[in-house]
């Protein structure tokens, strides 16, 4: 079994690691409450954004186009990419074509998607990731726990015994200052020497042909001014249509991500450099799919935050390598299943469906919904595992009929209390395993409601 | 091709039309609030502020402060350190000064584009960064910035908000990740 839940276990084992992951994920949940509170039109930016999503999904193929015939006068040269193949076929062209062996990318969730780095290295080219933690995990050869903070998932001892191994530290020495002066020095030299650099891209404007990267190390920008060659890697839902529109979306990223005002560096790259190269490759790999898909559409609004994650239950007990998806966590439970809803079909239980995720979302994705959605979904395809299946359709039943669910509350309240734990902590309930259930209420909440609002509650009072 | 499939597949499962929202704005608050809030920002974001307190303050200040550094105020810096300059050489620059365009309250950020540095690696590449700002060109938030930036648009341009920093190891902040470990705002 290698589904969502087990691995999700081998990560609870090291029952240190999971609470501090947890823990973590948490403070920087609080900064972005902090930071939130502090903006009084917080809620109307959500709004705005959303909204300037919805307009854009809606006219997509025309910013799209417009977008392109900008950055072409500007100087750019802009290509097109159906699928991950295409994708990295013209990234490796591009620098086939300059004699390139040795590259330089910043974070990118979107090459990650393509599988562009082992492409790339099967042909002979040196690609080093220079985002701190990204370079953590390449040297590790394990893909990011998560999509802000890569190397969430490790200690600082793990990585001053990698360090140690491949630039040559001090053995023992994992003081984060020491650690991170080493890789500064290390990929310093990377930049000096590449004659390429690739990144993602945050927004892409389609008034003026800008993409704009944000991040807090500067890493894209000294790969990117520093290489001949410049490729940025967009794909087709991270338009937007106007410069203006940055300010809602700059003033919801960094927030709802880290908690800070605004990335260290904002950069807006336009043209290329005197005597060099800009290239931009807008890569669909499944986008305009999903698009078609009414209920789930919503989703492609995702900038890529990750306060998704940080607030959920879920992903911080169980890190992000459970998920087994490019994207973890929420987001990444409704998005994975479009690419493969068998392979994935887990994701959209991992979730207690809480909804904290939506209500942290900047740009207010039902993400709660869509699991509940893909659930319904899965299991209508009877594509869900066959443990879930059992207890979905008894759940089903329960919860359609009014006078089941009041009795078998009844019954669950009796059971949790007089049954033997193996009875709950089965192995058809996975989540049982590591988890304790709260005490159970004497009475249920509708027995609550009817005995404290006799007679006061019109409709609501009544059976 | 891959841009006709593309583009066919939107316009086949695109969204129903839906208005795109009018501009987002807020009121904005008096200068002297976003002067304070923006040195408190900043100091939260890791930088550090000087007020010279007029224009005519400000060369002696920085000269005294920032003795050696490679002032791209300057005609003469430009000259030795030209667009087609050996990124070598620049990653020999030590400190930097440049004259940033405006300031953001909110967030203590300034915008810089390429008519403030010769070459687009000097803000990144610079140990150390200092950045001279007129006091009376700070607006509130990113909204007035980017309506005060328009549409004119430069090859280049950023926001940069303090030092650079990471907190990849255990989300323990170190400042000097890849580009500047110092970074300075000096106000006339
Ligand atoms: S779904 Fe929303 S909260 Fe999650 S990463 Fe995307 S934008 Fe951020």
């Amino acid at each position: 079994m290698t589904g969502h839940a087990h691995k999700a276990g081998q990560f609870l084992k090291n029952g240190e690691r999971a609470s501090w992951h947890d823990e973590t994920l948490w403070i920087v949940r609080q900064k972005r409450d902090k930071m939130a509170r502090a903006v009084p039109e917080w809620e109307s930016l959500r709004e705005q954004a959303s909204q300037i999503k919805q307009h854009t999904l809606s006219e997509l193929d025309n910013y799209l186009i417009q977008f392109e015939q900008q950055a072409v006068k500007n100087g750019v040269q802009v290509h097109w990419a159906a699928n991950a193949g295409g994708f990295n076929e013209i990234v490796s062209g591009i620098i086939k074509e300059n004699n390139a062996r040795k590259v330089v990318k910043s974070k990118s969730m979107l090459t990650e998607e393509c599988g562009l780095n082992p492409f790339l290295e099967k042909q002979g080219v040196e690609v080093t990731d220079t985002d701190l933690g990204e370079r953590i995990i390449q040297f590790r050869d394990e893909p990011p726990s998560h999509i802000v903070m890569p190397a969430i998932h490790l200690k600082k001892e793990e990585i001053s015994e990698l360090f140690h191994e491949k630039l040559h530290t001090e053995k023992g020495n994992s003081d984060p200052a020491y650690l991170t002066a080493a890789a500064r020095l290390h990929l310093r030299q990377k930049f000096l020497e590449a004659e390429v650099a690739i990144t993602g891209v945050n927004f892409a404007v389609a008034e003026t042909g800008a993409v704009v990267v944000c991040t807090n190390e500067g890493n894209a920008d000294m790969g990117v001014h520093a290489a001949p060659v410049q490729i940025h890697c967009v794909g087709i839902e991270k338009i937007i249509p106007r410069m203006e529109d940055l300010g809602v979306f700059t003033r919801l990223l960094a927030r709802s991500a880290t908690g800070q005002p605004v990335t260290a560096y904002t950069s807006h790259y336009l043209a290329p450099k005197p005597g060099g190269q800009m290239h931009i490759v807008i890569v669909d790999n499944g986008r305009s799919q999903h698009l078609g898909k009414e209920d789930y559409r919503n989703a492609l609004k995702c900038i890529r935050c990750g306060a998704c994650m940080n607030t959920c239950p879920v992903y911080r007990k169980s890190g992000g390598h459970s998920y087994g998806s490019v994207i973890p966590g929420p987001i990444g439970s409704i998005l994975a299943p479009h690419t493969n809803s068998k392979k994935y079909k887990d994701l959209p239980f991992a979730s207690s469906l809480c909804g904290s995720c939506s209500n942290v979302c900047p740009v207010k994705i039902d993400i709660h919904d869509q699991l509940y959605r893909w659930r319904q979904d899965l299991s209508e395809k009877k594509i869900v595992s066959p443990g879930k299946r059992a207890t979905m359709k008894v759940a089903g039943k329960v919860l359609s009929g009014s006078r089941m669910y009041d009795l078998s509350g009844k019954m669950a309240r009796w059971g949790i209390k007089n049954l033997p734990r193996m009875f709950i902590y089965n192995r058809l309930n996975v989540w049982g395993k590591g988890r304790e259930l709260p005490e159970i209420p004497k009475e249920s909440f509708k027995q609550w409601y009817k005995k404290t609002h006799q007679g006061k509650g019109g409709k609501n009072g009544q059976e | 091709m891959d841009r006709n499939k593309i583009l066919q597949t939107i316009r086949k499962n695109k969204a129903q039309a839906a208005p795109l929202p009018k501009t987002f704005s807020t009121p904005e608050e008096e200068p002297k609030k976003l002067l304070d809030r923006f040195k408190e920002i900043l100091q939260q974001v890791g930088g550090e502020c000087f007020d010279v307190k007029g224009a005519e303050n400000l060369n002696l200040f920085v000269e005294e402060h920032f003795p050696g550094a490679k002032d791209f105020r300057k005609k003469e810096t430009w000259e030795k350190y030209p667009p087609g300059c050996g990124k070598e050489e620049l990653s020999q620059l030590g400190a930097v000064i440049l004259e940033a365009q405006f300031g953001v309250a909110e967030n203590g950020a300034v915008w810089m584009d390429e008519s403030n540095f010769p070459n687009r690696l000097v803000p990144f590449i610079a140990e150390k960064l200092v950045v001279c700002l007129d006091s009376e060109q700070i607006c509130g938030n990113m909204h007035t910035a980017y309506s005060r930036l328009g549409n004119r648009t430069n090859g280049f341009g950023v926001f940069v908000s303090g030092p650079s920093k990471t907190a990849d190891i255990e989300q323990n902040l170190v400042l000097g990740a890849h580009g500047a470990k110092e970074y300075f705002v000096v106000l006339f």
